[in-house]
């Protein structure tokens, strides 16, 4: 399996938007995701696109590098514009045959709604590209701190999701070496009759489950071993500070924000 | 049985990025720039095997070694058309295993990948050793035969030993050898080990070797990948060295391990006994063999030599 097809794996470079504090880019995502939910119009979208394209180019990835790490969620862009073309019946009719029935607002709906998953895969693969794992969780942590006096955990929520990133990549590999494993030993897991494939899968999810009860044990004893004791009193090596790169970007969010409400409101 | 690699080398990119290095290469070679440093950091070096051109014969016991990332894992894949070579082919008796149609004579080699035990999954023991046989669609009766006799191969007797235990509560070596079981029940003709004794003990690791040896013996041709020098100049006819996908040593382990050198270079050692016996030689001692795998034999011909001089040194005194 390509380890480089996973989800907006982290591209190291150096930029300004590499260089942003994790919990202003996370707390833009939100808004830049509230933003594109509440777009209206065309004009809005492509408002919605250009400010991601611009991201992009500050963040210096390569076209290609944002292109395949979003491509995988294209299914469930599909999806959703099919979902949209066949159920919303509005407007004029263009094409009828039994049960389907294909209509102008409906069209228009899946190109639309489309389009504006498409940006949002693109706006969060932008976090996960240009911001570190461990960043991504502290800043989710320091975001939920509010939240621990009405008793959600947020360290351990935090920490929870940082070490399920971290294992993913690791799952998929000895996935990839089970799988080779079984199959020299004559599994089909490609062909062959259901029985046989439910069989063939059961030899593939099994060492899989028992690879993550080992590496639970594993870690839980490392954890163990460096007195690990969960959230309260712990300190940082390297406090993040909100810097003037992170302003900037906020000040362009707010031009982002103020352009497609003018545009819901005036088109 | 024979298998030949003729010239193998693979590439994991994809077609596309594969297709598009290549006109780079292309472009490359027009600018009459030869073929640069074939490793590293250029988009064309992407190879994790290259020319690997060798025979292995059967009846052979072939030792590979190298550092980690070196290609051995990408060349014992290519034994049972789990990859098939980006150039070049790989053939057993004459047939390319990259041909579709080639299963049959990819489950001639059995691979036991490495920590096999981890491949474990079936609720017992006797599920798991046949689920290989029963993939190849044996009646009932001969998978029972032959997860019998292989269980008897691995030293598991199955007169006495639970084949309807959980292989989850078996101690850790003994997994090992039920999941090597559940190779051999295949009755593979060429044995494929990758780091078989990685992580045992040095009394199970004694042990394991053993087996491997006897299953030599008794007519298996056996690829043995292995990080221990001592390993493979004890059990080996023939060594691959790899470095970075290449093929830098192909011969017996005597010669192989004439190079202590070049080896230590690519961060491999050699077996422990021979490099007390090249000190040995360094000052003088005239060891009379050029190989020694193991402590014991070079102890003996320590002391012949010893005797010898004692006996020479009584007699001038005399």
């Amino acid at each position: 399996m390509d380890t480089n097809m996973i989800f907006g794996r982290y591209y190291a470079a150096d930029s300004p938007v590499h260089r942003m504090d994790a919990r202003v880019k996370l707390t833009l995502l939100l808004v830049f995701i509230a933003a594109a939910i509440f777009t209206q119009t065309p004009e809005g979208l492509v408002i919605l696109i250009a400010f991601t394209v611009a991201f992009y180019i500050f963040a210096r990835i390569p076209v290609r590098t944002a292109l395949s790490s979003v491509a995988p969620l294209l299914l469930i862009v599909l999806l959703t514009a099919f979902a949209n073309l066949f159920f919303v019946q509005q407007g004029a009719v263009y094409f009828h045959w039994a049960f389907i029935t294909i209509t102008e607002r409906g069209c228009y709906l899946a190109v639309f709604m489309g389009i504006r998953l498409t940006i949002l895969l693109f706006a969060a693969c932008l976090l996960t590209l240009t911001t570190t794992t461990l960043d991504i969780t502290d800043a989710f942590e320091t975001m939920l701190k509010p939240f621990t006096r009405i008793g959600v955990p947020a360290h351990e929520l935090s920490m929870i999701m940082g070490i399920a990133l971290r294992f993913l990549p690791q799952f998929a590999e000895e996935l990839a070496y089970t799988r080779n494993a079984q199959t020299s030993r004559g599994a089909r897991l490609s062909e062959g009759s259901l029985k046989e494939r439910v069989a063939a899968l059961k030899a593939l999810i099994i060492p899989l489950f028992t690879s993550v009860f080992r590496h639970a044990e594993t870690l839980a004893g490392a954890m163990d071993a460096r007195c690990y004791h969960g959230g309260p009193g712990r300190t940082r090596l390297n406090t993040p500070k909100v810097q003037a790169r992170d302003f900037v970007a906020m000040a362009i969010m707010a031009v982002l924000v103020a352009a497609v409400v003018a545009t819901n409101i005036l088109l | 049985m024979q298998l030949v690699f003729s010239n193998v080398s693979y590439s994991y990119v994809n077609r596309n990025q594969a297709k598009a290095a290549k006109s780079r290469r292309k472009a490359k070679e027009a600018q009459n720039e030869t073929e640069v440093a074939a490793w590293g950091n250029n988009p064309d070096q992407m190879w994790a095997l290259r020319g690997a051109n060798f025979t292995l014969n059967k009846g052979e016991f072939l030792g590979i070694c190298g550092h980690t990332g070196s290609g051995k894992s990408t060349l014992i894949q290519h034994m049972n058309g789990l990859l098939h070579p980006t150039k070049g082919a790989v053939l057993l008796d004459g047939h390319n295993l990259a041909e579709k149609g080639s299963q049959e004579y990819c489950r001639k080699v059995g691979v036991v990948f490495q920590y096999p035990e981890h491949q474990l999954f079936a609720p017992t023991v006797y599920d798991d050793v046949a689920f290989g046989p029963r993939n190849m669609g044996l009646t009932d009766d001969e998978v029972n035969q032959r997860v019998k006799e292989s269980l008897a191969q691995v030293g598991l007797d199955p007169e006495t030993f639970n084949t309807d235990a959980s292989p989850f509560e078996l101690s850790g070596g003994q997994q090992r050898r039920v999941a090597f079981a559940g190779v051999l029940a295949m009755k593979p003709e060429i044995l494929v080990l990758d780091e078989p004794a990685a992580g045992l003990d040095p009394a199970s690791r004694a042990n394991f070797l053993n087996l491997i040896a006897d299953l030599h013996a008794s007519g298996l041709t056996v690829v043995m990948v292995s990080h221990s020098m001592d390993d493979l100049a004890r059990l080996c006819d023939r060594l691959l060295v790899l470095n970075k996908g290449r093929t830098i040593y192909q011969g017996t382990p005597a010669e192989v391990f004439s190079h202590p050198a070049e080896l230590k270079k690519i961060g491999l050692d050699i077996p422990a006994a021979q490099r007390v016996a090249n000190a040995l030689k360094a000052q003088g001692v005239a060891l009379p063999k050029e190989l020694y795998a193991t402590s014991t034999e070079l102890a003996q011909d320590i002391a012949t030599l010893y005797a010898a001089k004692h006996e020479e040194v009584e007699g001038g005194a005399r």
